[in-house]
């Protein structure tokens, strides 16, 4: 029998196929959730050089070595005590469940750190969680209100998100409970497309003007966060510094959603690792560097990406879909439903359809209830306090007591766009890409 | 009641040498002390003044006003003798303003509760992401207004400009004057004796009277509520079913 030898379109390929046949079914773009699936260059294309003769290491696990973080020296009288270098991400209460929320809050506040609300308002039950709880102004507004805002220790205007900058967020109906209409002002089960732009200022100039009412509204108390998915990234951290910013958080294009087009996670924005680059530079031409502090977020998932970043220059890291993959999204429990949805354990992505099998990003009570949150409050202090452990191990390797020492000169790139793109030497050479 | 009580009960605050922050931790100040009625002199055009007050109190600013005036209140009264600039009684909670002149762009920007009174013309996005509170302005309002507006009324004695009530999730808008263009999935609706009542709730406190003018109403269509599927061959459209659609996208 004549051997059969199945060939491949490199240009439309298996998955291309069913794209297209799906948005031929459907009539519209294809929606889903987390970040860029796309390979890109990032934090794992770096190493870094610890210490041997020209440094001095410190002992692994016993010297100590200082992970405070503070954010918000540069203009308000309350800034931010953070025990470690990361925060917990602006996820909304309607991406996902009350459960998830207030285990993200409770997990935060037993290492030391903040959450932050999302597009949607702040849940009293996260409040009450969170001892130290950003509140963001999205350009929704959804459930924002100045009682709330007084009530908030630290404010985030978000600019853009790196999984969609440019694009608002999206909330399908599914998910649009009652409790979620009500808190958003929205009709129950409509599918909620939020608005790209702010409803009450549009430009750098404007927002401005809307730092200050912000800071009258709190009596110039709290700080303020811009956030911003990373596009244009020199131009937009210098016109936030200039607007007024005390700190910038910067998204990039791996950066999470629970929803939006694929063609945004995919084809917009540039990845964590030039845009880290980028904002560190913006903030060094503006003279501002170290006065704004910065936090960088978007598929950070390991110590060595916190070390990384810290190195890069960033004051802290922000987690979203790494904290929940640690309370349980993708894993390989309640199979029968992630086949419902046609998919898999560890390849789940399907935050949008309000059917999550593991009762994170749902608002189905039964679902929810598969989420026990003390069970998910210790899964991500515990996995908050393993990259605290990583960062201070390479820390300490490479000879320094303050994971905020870590420097560009300790690391050294693999490849050539990671050269590039960080302007670090190629591992074994002074060469550096595009220099 | 006697000279002291009165003086007690009201202040005149004169704004010429005060910052922004200075004018605002008086008023503050002033509410708290028990205070009832303010008189601000001097504003000058100044930004986010009277933002964030949640203590009842009435103030009124004897000239124009910038951005944000009475921006995030919750039950507090203002009047302004002049023009405001750009999101006046953003986010409002609860309580009213009033401006007697023209507000610049973005009124009542995703204002919660409360009124707020325009006696003059309103710029473009009036009423934009609206949430509860109602807006009315005895002029004209200028394009984009109403845009994704969720709640509340929009009470517009004059002209709306170019797509009004453009993506406009709920709520209830009244044009007595020319519609220059309908945003998108805003239609018109039918006036009720509901209504008619209303509008003469509303405009009486103005010395208005809803009988002058010929209002017509604009309410959401609910074509966007839900992401559709064209059915190209017969030219209909269908709702998707909400509760299976979109599983199975990547």
């Amino acid at each position: 029998m004549e051997k059969r030898v199945l060939t491949t379109s490199d240009t439309f390929t298996p998955e291309i196929i069913d794209a297209i046949q799906e948005r031929a079914e459907l009539g519209r773009y294809l929606i889903r959730g987390y970040g860029a699936f796309r390979s890109v260059p990032r934090f794992d294309d770096l190493v870094f050089l610890t210490a041997s003769l020209t440094r001095v290491p410190l002992e692994g696990d016993r010297e100590p070595c200082a992970t405070k973080t503070i954010l918000g020296k540069r203009s308000c009288k309350r800034p931010i005590e953070l025990d470690i270098p990361i925060t917990i991400a602006g996820m909304s209460f309607g991406a996902l469940s009350r459960n998830a929320k207030i285990a993200l809050g409770r997990a935060a506040t037993l290492l030391g750190t903040s959450t932050t609300t999302g597009d949607g308002g702040m849940l009293p039950e996260e409040r009450e969680a969170s001892s130290k709880l950003v509140y963001q102004c999205l350009p929704s507004r959804y459930g924002f209100n100045p009682t709330d805002l007084r009530k908030a220790d630290a404010i985030e205007i978000v600019v853009g998100q790196g999984a969609k900058p440019g694009g608002g967020g999206l909330l399908l109906g599914q998910k649009v409970s009652p409790a979620v209409a009500g808190m958003r002002t929205l009709p129950e089960g409509v599918d909620q497309r939020s608005p790209s732009r702010h409803p009450d200022w549009i430009g750098p100039d404007d927002l401005k003007i809307k730092i200050e009412e912000l800071r009258e509204a709190t009596d110039w108390q709290i700080p303020i966060y811009v956030k911003l998915g990373a596009t244009r990234v020199k131009d937009d951290v210098k016109l936030a510094v200039k607007a007024g910013a005390d700190v910038i958080v910067l998204d990039g294009m791996e950066g999470g959603t629970a929803a939006t087009q694929s063609i945004f996670q995919e084809h917009v924005g540039i990845p964590t690792l030039p845009a880290l680059v980028q904002a560190v530079e913006a903030l060094q031409e503006a003279g501002v560097y170290g006065q704004v502090q910065l936090v960088i977020s978007g598929g950070i998932r390991s110590g060595p990406d916190v070390a990384k970043a810290l190195a890069l220059g960033a004051d802290a890291v922000s987690l979203g879909t790494a904290s929940l993959i640690a309370m349980g999204c993708n894993k390989p429990i309640y199979l029968e439903d992630y086949h419902k949805l046609g998919t898999e354990p560890h390849h789940c992505h399907h935050c949008h359809t309000g059917l999550c099998p593991v009762g994170i990003a749902t608002q189905d009570d039964e679902l929810m209830a598969r989420l026990p949150v003390e069970q998910a409050t210790i899964h991500v202090a515990n996995y908050l306090q393993a990259l605290v452990m990583e960062v201070q191990s390479l820390t300490r390797a490479c000879g320094k007591s303050n994971v905020h020492n870590l420097e560009r000169e300790d690391l050294v790139a693999l490849s050539l766009e990671a050269s590039a793109m960080a302007k670090l030497p190629l591992a074994g050479t002074d060469f550096i890409a595009g220099q | 009641m006697n000279n002291e009580q009165t003086l007690t009960r009201s202040a005149i605050l004169d704004c010429a040498s005060l910052s922004t922050r200075e004018i605002n931790q008086q008023l503050r100040a002033l509410a708290a002390a028990g205070v009832e009625r303010v008189q601000v002199l001097n504003p000058a055009g100044r930004h986010n003044l009277a933002v964030g007050l949640s203590t009842p109190i009435e103030i009124h600013f004897c000239g124009p006003v910038g951005y944000y005036c009475g921006g995030l209140g919750d039950g507090v009264q203002i009047e302004v003798a002049g023009g405001c600039g750009w999101s006046v009684g953003e986010n409002l909670m609860a309580g009213q303003l009033v401006i007697r002149g023209n507000a610049s762009a973005n009124a009542a920007a995703s204002a919660h509760g409360g009124k707020i009174y325009v006696l003059g013309d309103a710029g473009p996005r009036a009423g934009i992401s609206l949430k509860g509170a109602t807006l009315i302005v005895t002029g004209n309002v200028g394009y984009g207004s109403a845009f994704m507006m969720q709640q509340g009324r929009l009470i517009i004695c004059g002209n709306a400009g170019a797509g009004l009530a453009d993506s406009i999730y709920d709520g209830e808008i009244f044009v007595a004057g020319r519609v220059h263009s309908l945003g998108a999935d805003a239609q018109f609706g039918l006036i009720t004796d509901e209504d008619r009542l209303l509008l003469n709730q509303e405009l009486l406190p103005l010395g208005l009277e809803a009988r002058d003018y010929d209002f017509k109403k604009i309410v959401c269509a609910q074509e966007f509520h839900h992401f559709k599927t064209r059915n190209f061959p017969n030219g209909k459209t269908r709702t998707n079913n909400q509760r299976h659609l979109h599983t199975r996208d990547h």
